[in-house]
């Protein structure tokens, strides 16, 4: 136990050293940055409300940069996700609703590794936090179920570049997979009222990994620049399952995305007033 | 190497294979689904089996050979019921909205009512303030006693108005606080009435849980303590005066009453009614209500059969020709004693 809290420890330490060595670089460099607005289906179960899966629609809202960063002579990039997903399901009979609500950010840093002129492979470690609840309309004493879980995991991305005519288009394909952490676990038949109304919280956090939990993304994207900006299609499938204390949980959702991407420079003080590099409107 | 591989293939494999399952979970009429489900339901999370003595899988017997696939909803959803009523428990409850909701109300049998609305609406609750239809508070006996009717605790009550009913009681020599008939509601209501007659955070009970499906799966007890609240408070003589629909949170707000130093219980043996109870549901969109978290007394006990009074009296014919209620008269003569 105490190795794992100090490899995810050490871990973090290391997200936090990379993300501080990214603001010593002097040249500018794009920050990538797309906000992508998302609808689908989403497949929720959850036993400590219902033995049955729920089906319906979920919307999301995601925002994601992207940049390079100084460490390794920018072999590296840091990306951050920031994701809010809202779904609205019901049971088999249909006489019943559980709403969901998840916010999660990722995280990642990534090595980048081109492989010939429009091919480009992307590993690295990602840091995950996710909150959420389910809430089940009918049930009485039982109606909700958090969620929070802090992971590390693999981040995989592949970009690929291509013409075709001439519109250029950028193509992506992203897996996430937490390895390991902890989140809210409580016991098999512990009712939200003992736990916060009376305190007995002793045993609701839990490691995970993958014996008792199993969460990826797929993500999928298409860039087609259009005038400054860029529109991005896409679709993503997220995925979570878990299996603890006798409880399942999962959430399945497959979103069709579609949003902007635009390409900018951030400056700090002491860069923006480098006007030699830089021609500001307003230094 | 190998190993590690595997360890996350596996899980892997396992969830992609779940998640092929998941889909099976479908809408589904069948009477023997259906009954299998509810079943299953009540034996993994049922938490009276063992102080009750229940034989579950006897039960499945019994009643699995009369669940036909023909049966209609209104047999399937009786011979339900009647299985569930081998629970002896009012906290399990089968719902459907065509058929109603199934209620175990053998608790109530053999046990007297005390209670007669026409003498409290013409003698006690005749110049009452009504906080709203279900609490009723009032000055009885020269002034000389506060009364509250508190009928059901899914009514909450503010604090600000606790003192302001509070105030007007503040020359009173003692306060009869009335839950008869009360069949429960939130705790969180009952404990803030409750927690006006206590000076110190004080233990009341305990609370254990459901561990895994197995019947003898249960946590440790978890003990329960009722603080003070931080307004008015009255340490005076208090008497609580029960009857037998006194049920759930109402059981719960009675037995940690009976803790308390300056409270005394009087009247009949409460319902019980202590399990906390959660929902889930069947195939065919049904909704099952059942007992899953046991609630002890300060000694460990269970009052799931009810708790019995520091006094019993029983309302009396003579006193209802009388416009009297023999509890409140009995309870006033106490505390002006």
């Amino acid at each position: 136990m105490k190795r794992i809290i100090t490899f995810i420890l050490l871990s973090l330490c290391m997200v936090c050293r990379l993300a501080g060595q990214g603001d010593e670089e002097e040249i500018p460099r794009s920050m990538n940055e797309g906000t992508l607005l998302g609808f689908g289906t989403s497949n929720i179960k959850d036993t400590y409300l219902s033995p049955f899966n729920y089906n319906g629609w979920g919307a999301r809202i995601l925002n994601e940069r992207m940049k390079t960063i100084s460490a390794g002579k920018g072999r590296f990039s840091r990306q951050q996700i920031i994701n809010v997903d809202i779904t609205s399901t019901k049971n088999p009979a249909e006489n019943v609703n559980d709403f969901g609500a998840f916010v999660d950010y990722s995280l990642s840093y990534h090595y980048r590794i081109p492989i010939g002129s429009s091919f480009k492979l992307l590993t690295g470690l990602s840091a995950h936090l996710m909150g959420g609840f389910i809430y089940n309309t009918r049930n009485g004493n039982n109606p909700l179920s958090a969620k929070v879980d802090i992971d590390l995991g693999l981040s995989v991305m592949m970009l690929y570049g291509l013409r075709i005519k001439n519109l250029p288009l950028t193509l992506r394909y992203q897996a996430e997979l937490p390895f390991g952490g902890i989140f809210f676990s409580p016991p098999y038949g512990i009712s939200y009222y003992e736990m916060f109304n009376e305190g007995n919280t002793s045993d609701v956090i839990a490691f995970n990994s993958f014996r008792n939990k199993f969460a990826m993304k797929n993500y999928f994207t298409v860039d087609i620049p259009i005038r400054r900006f860029a529109l991005r299609l896409g679709y993503l499938n997220s995925l979570y399952y878990s299996d603890t204390n006798e409880i399942n949980t999962h959430i399945i959702s497959h979103s069709f995305m579609i949003g902007w991407v635009k390409e900018f420079i951030v400056l700090g003080g002491k860069r923006s007033n480098n006007k030699s590099r830089v021609n500001s409107s307003y230094y | 190497m190998i190993r590690y591989i595997t360890h996350i293939l596996c899980p892997a494999m396992l969830c992609i294979s779940l998640s092929g399952c998941e889909f099976e979970d479908e809408y589904n009429v069948s009477p023997r689904r259906n009954f299998e489900s509810l079943w299953k339901i009540i034996d993994e999370n049922y938490c009276f089996f063992e102080y009750k003595s229940v034989d579950w899988d006897s039960i499945h017997a019994q009643y699995s050979q009369e669940i036909e696939e023909q049966m209609s909803d209104y047999d399937l959803f009786r011979r339900m019921s009647e299985m569930l009523d081998e629970l002896q428990d009012g906290h399990v409850n089968l719902q459907s909205s065509n058929m109603g909701v199934s209620s175990y109300d053998g608790w109530l049998r053999g046990y007297p009512s005390n209670f007669n609305t026409d003498v409290l609406r013409n003698t006690y609750w005749s110049r009452s303030q009504n906080y709203n239809d279900i609490i009723k508070h009032n000055r009885i006996v020269d002034n000389q006693i506060g009364y509250i009717y508190y009928g059901s605790f899914k009514e909450s009550i503010l604090e600000k108005d606790l003192d302001n009913i509070f105030s007007t009681f503040s020359y009173c020599r003692g306060i009869i606080i009335d839950v008869r008939d009360n069949g429960g509601g939130s705790i969180t209501n009952s404990d803030r009435l409750a927690s006006r007659f206590l000076s110190e955070k004080t233990l009341c009970g305990y609370i254990r849980h459901k561990t895994g499906k197995g019947h003898d799966d249960f946590s440790d007890p978890y003990p329960i303590y009722l603080s003070p609240s931080h307004a008015n408070l009255w340490l005076r003589p208090v008497i609580v005066i029960t009857n037998r629909r006194c049920y759930s949170a109402t059981n719960n707000f009675v037995s940690k009453m009976k803790v308390l130093p300056n409270v005394t219980i009087l009247g009949g043996r409460t319902g019980g009614g202590s399990g906390f109870p959660f929902t889930s549901e069947l195939p065919n969109g049904w909704s099952i209500r059942f007992s899953t978290s046991p609630i002890l007394d300060v000694d460990k006990q269970h009052t799931e059969f009810g708790i019995d009074p520091d006094i019993e009296v029983e309302l009396t014919d003579e006193d209802i020709k009388e416009n009297k209620d023999t509890l409140i008269e009995e309870a006033i003569r106490i505390l002006l004693n």
